[in-house]
């Protein structure tokens, strides 16, 4: 599987500079992926989805009429090696604006780097709390990924007695400071509250802690190959007949790694999700297959919002008439445009968009509902 | 304790031991410090996968594991591992390189996303008034039957001596007529058989990738710095130690102080007791 996306890889990604030979003076964007690390699971999917957006935007006519070129760079690396290969394509290369799909200690090093010179799209879910000049985020807040579900969880599923389980940073403790007042308001309580070191990979004495605080929710930030074996050992233990899970990065591939047997009333909140049944995520996902094939590294919310970023690039810098960083922080604040997900909007430097809610149960998502238009609470006012 | 917390302690004593049992066989008798023991455990997870893209029935997982382990690690003896007999350090080295080596290999057939393999006894079983994974529990019923079997076999088998002697005295053991380079390629491919196994009875309760292995070297290392090397009575104590102190401190504290804890006592025996609780071979 692996083997076969990496040989499509380069003919893919010659098939986009080909497309683009006629004009010469191409636009050169920088792609931030994890080819490495531990997000490198990420990369295949991450750069595909890339690609697919270049020839999306040079076959709507480029952006301000110039074709685009990606340029790749790893930063599955430590912030300061990141920041240096981004350097690298900026001042060597001559790119001219980023999109980026890495960690938040990455992306705290890049503005410190970029300074607010050049123009820098931040993709994947977030913790949020990030405001920058030149900086536009089209990944899913906590706030977004939360405020809708958990009324809804209260209504459908009866969840009322929460228990919040994740890794010991601030994503989860961000995530679950703000769950505590989205529960409270649902008329739920919040029974137990817990963060693991990341080394921890055994989890029987938090399942006995569940199971004795009578929860009938578990909401999950543990992230990575742990929510995986947290999963697995959450169903072992028959807790999934107890309570619901709810999990803010519970994407394809970790899905596929608990397994069928060990996913019922698994639930998901996201951006994105391969099985979304909309016209246009289904073109998506049809061209995605085309052009890199039916073992393709499979479609996930994470890879898939390098998509998401290059699409707000370009609508950004097409109705500034530039890629500067002035002309566009002007005429961010409601900025319209559509992609798989949905209708978005760039509300303080935030994307509104739609919010699914997917139950894993059988170990396939199954968009149970959508939210239109969910707002971030975070707000840049710069 | 609650029954809940006796069963876990069984569950994660036992795997503890079952994993480090292959390191404390190379790492213990032949003294080659094998830092690709993880990935042994790995290859062993993938086993249901290797059977099933082959077109095998499900039964035959256990031999397509221990051939594909044990064929491996054969290789692995016959080309790299016997020029290093007696050069610790050079074995750590060698065998780093070859863990690498292995986490690529498995990349390259199965890709680099999560695999989940499906427990052939599924459901919970109530014991002593709790609910406990039916799976764990025939788990930790083959592992003390495992174990049993194999004590009885190393206090009374001939070949238990000869690796006795054949560590204690290679030059020696040659001379009295021991065939020490087939006696330690055996010892070598039975360790990482067992860490095979491991990962093939453990392959339904855990995740399972390419990069797994590392998690499965580092306990069993703590294990066998606790117990010290050489003696299956080092091995329970070690594992009893270790697992011990990070299920009941993880259930009476928290996860975090009981990790801290395993850190802190393998710092303390490295520093004050090096040789273990018990060595038999220095």
């Amino acid at each position: 599987m692996f083997k076969k996306s990496v040989s499509l890889l380069p003919s893919a990604a010659l098939v986009a500079i080909l497309g683009s030979v006629p004009s010469f003076a191409d636009i050169k964007i920088g792609v931030l992926v994890p080819d490495s690390g531990p997000a490198g699971l990420f990369g295949p999917s991450t750069r595909n989805s890339a690609t697919l957006a270049a020839q999306d935007i040079n076959a709507a006519g480029g952006i301000n009429g110039e074709q685009i070129e990606l340029v790749f760079a790893d930063v599955g690396v430590p912030p300061a090696e990141a920041a240096q290969a981004a350097l690298r394509l900026w001042k060597g290369q001559g790119v001219q604006a980023f999109v980026g799909m890495h960690d938040s200690a990455v992306r705290e090093a890049l503005i410190g780097r970029f300074n607010g010179q050049v123009p820098y799209v931040y993709t994947p879910v977030y913790e949020g709390n990030s405001c920058a000049k030149g900086l536009y985020i089209t990944g899913e807040t906590p706030s977004q990924q939360l405020a809708p579900v958990i009324p809804f969880l209260a209504e459908k599923e009866g969840a009322d007695k929460w228990y919040l389980i994740g890794h010991d940073y601030n994503w989860p403790r961000d995530t679950n400071a703000l769950a505590k007042g989205y529960i409270s308001d649902a008329g739920g309580e919040v029974v137990g509250e817990e963060y693991l070191p990341f080394t921890v990979s055994e989890f029987d004495s938090s399942l006995q802690r569940i199971k004795e605080s009578g929860a009938n929710a578990v909401l999950i930030t543990i992230v990575g190959g742990a929510s995986v074996g947290f999963n697995v050992s959450y169903a072992g233990f028959g807790l999934d007949e107890q309570a619901i899970r709810l999990g803010t990065l519970i994407e394809e591939n970790t899905l596929a790694g608990i397994g069928p047997d060990n996913a019922d009333r698994l639930y998901s909140s996201s951006g994105y999700f391969a099985t979304i049944e909309t016209e246009a995520a289904a073109t998506f996902e049809s061209s995605y297959t085309d052009a890199f094939g039916s073992d393709a590294p499979p479609l996930n919310g994470l890879g898939q919002s390098a998509y998401e970023g290059l699409m707000l690039l370009s609508a950004l810098a097409n109705k500034a008439g530039s890629l500067d960083v002035e002309a566009m922080d002007a005429v961010a604040e409601g900025t319209n445009w559509s992609t798989p997900r949905g209708d978005n909007t760039l509300t303080g430097r935030h994307m509104a968009q739609t919010i699914y809610l997917a139950d894993g149960s059988g170990g396939a998502f199954n968009v149970v509902t959508s939210f239109d238009n969910v707002a971030s609470s975070e707000i840049c006012t710069e | 304790m609650s029954t809940v917390l006796i069963l876990n302690l069984a569950w994660q004593i036992s795997t503890l031991a079952l994993v480090a049992l292959g390191l404390a066989i190379v790492f213990g008798q032949l003294r080659i410090m094998n830092m690709a023991h993880g990935e042994f455990v790995m290859l062993g997870a993938y086993a249901p996968f290797i059977t099933s893209s082959l077109g095998l029935s499900p039964w035959l997982q256990v031999p397509v594991c221990l051939i594909t382990v044990g064929s491996i690690a054969l290789l692995m003896e016959r080309s790299i591992i016997r020029h290093l007999y007696g050069r610790m350090f050079d074995s750590l080295l060698a065998t780093w390189g070859i863990a690498i080596l292995m986490r690529e290999g498995v990349e390259l057939f199965f890709g680099r996303g999560y695999q989940s393999v499906s427990p052939p006894v599924s459901g919970t079983v109530s014991i002593l008034g709790t609910d406990y994974p039916a799976y764990r529990i025939v788990v930790i019923c083959i592992i003390l039957l495992g174990f049993t079997a194999l004590y009885w076999w190393s206090k009374t088998s001939k070949i238990a001596n000869k690796i006795k002697a054949m560590v204690g005295n290679p030059d020696l053991a040659q001379a009295v007529g021991i065939n020490t380079a087939r006696l330690s390629s055996g010892a070598f491919v039975f360790g990482c058989c067992c860490a095979g196994i491991a990962g093939l009875l453990l392959a339904p309760t855990i995740r399972i990738e390419p990069m797994m292995g590392l998690d499965y070297l580092i306990r069993s290392f703590f294990a066998l710095v606790v117990g010290g090397l050489g003696s299956l009575e080092g091995l329970a104590i070690g594992t009893g130690v270790i697992a011990g102190t990070q299920t009941v401190l993880g259930a009476i504290a928290s996860q975090t102080y009981g990790y801290l804890s395993v850190l802190t006592l393998s710092i303390l025996f490295l520093w004050l007791k090096p040789n273990g609780v018990r060595s038999s071979s220095r």
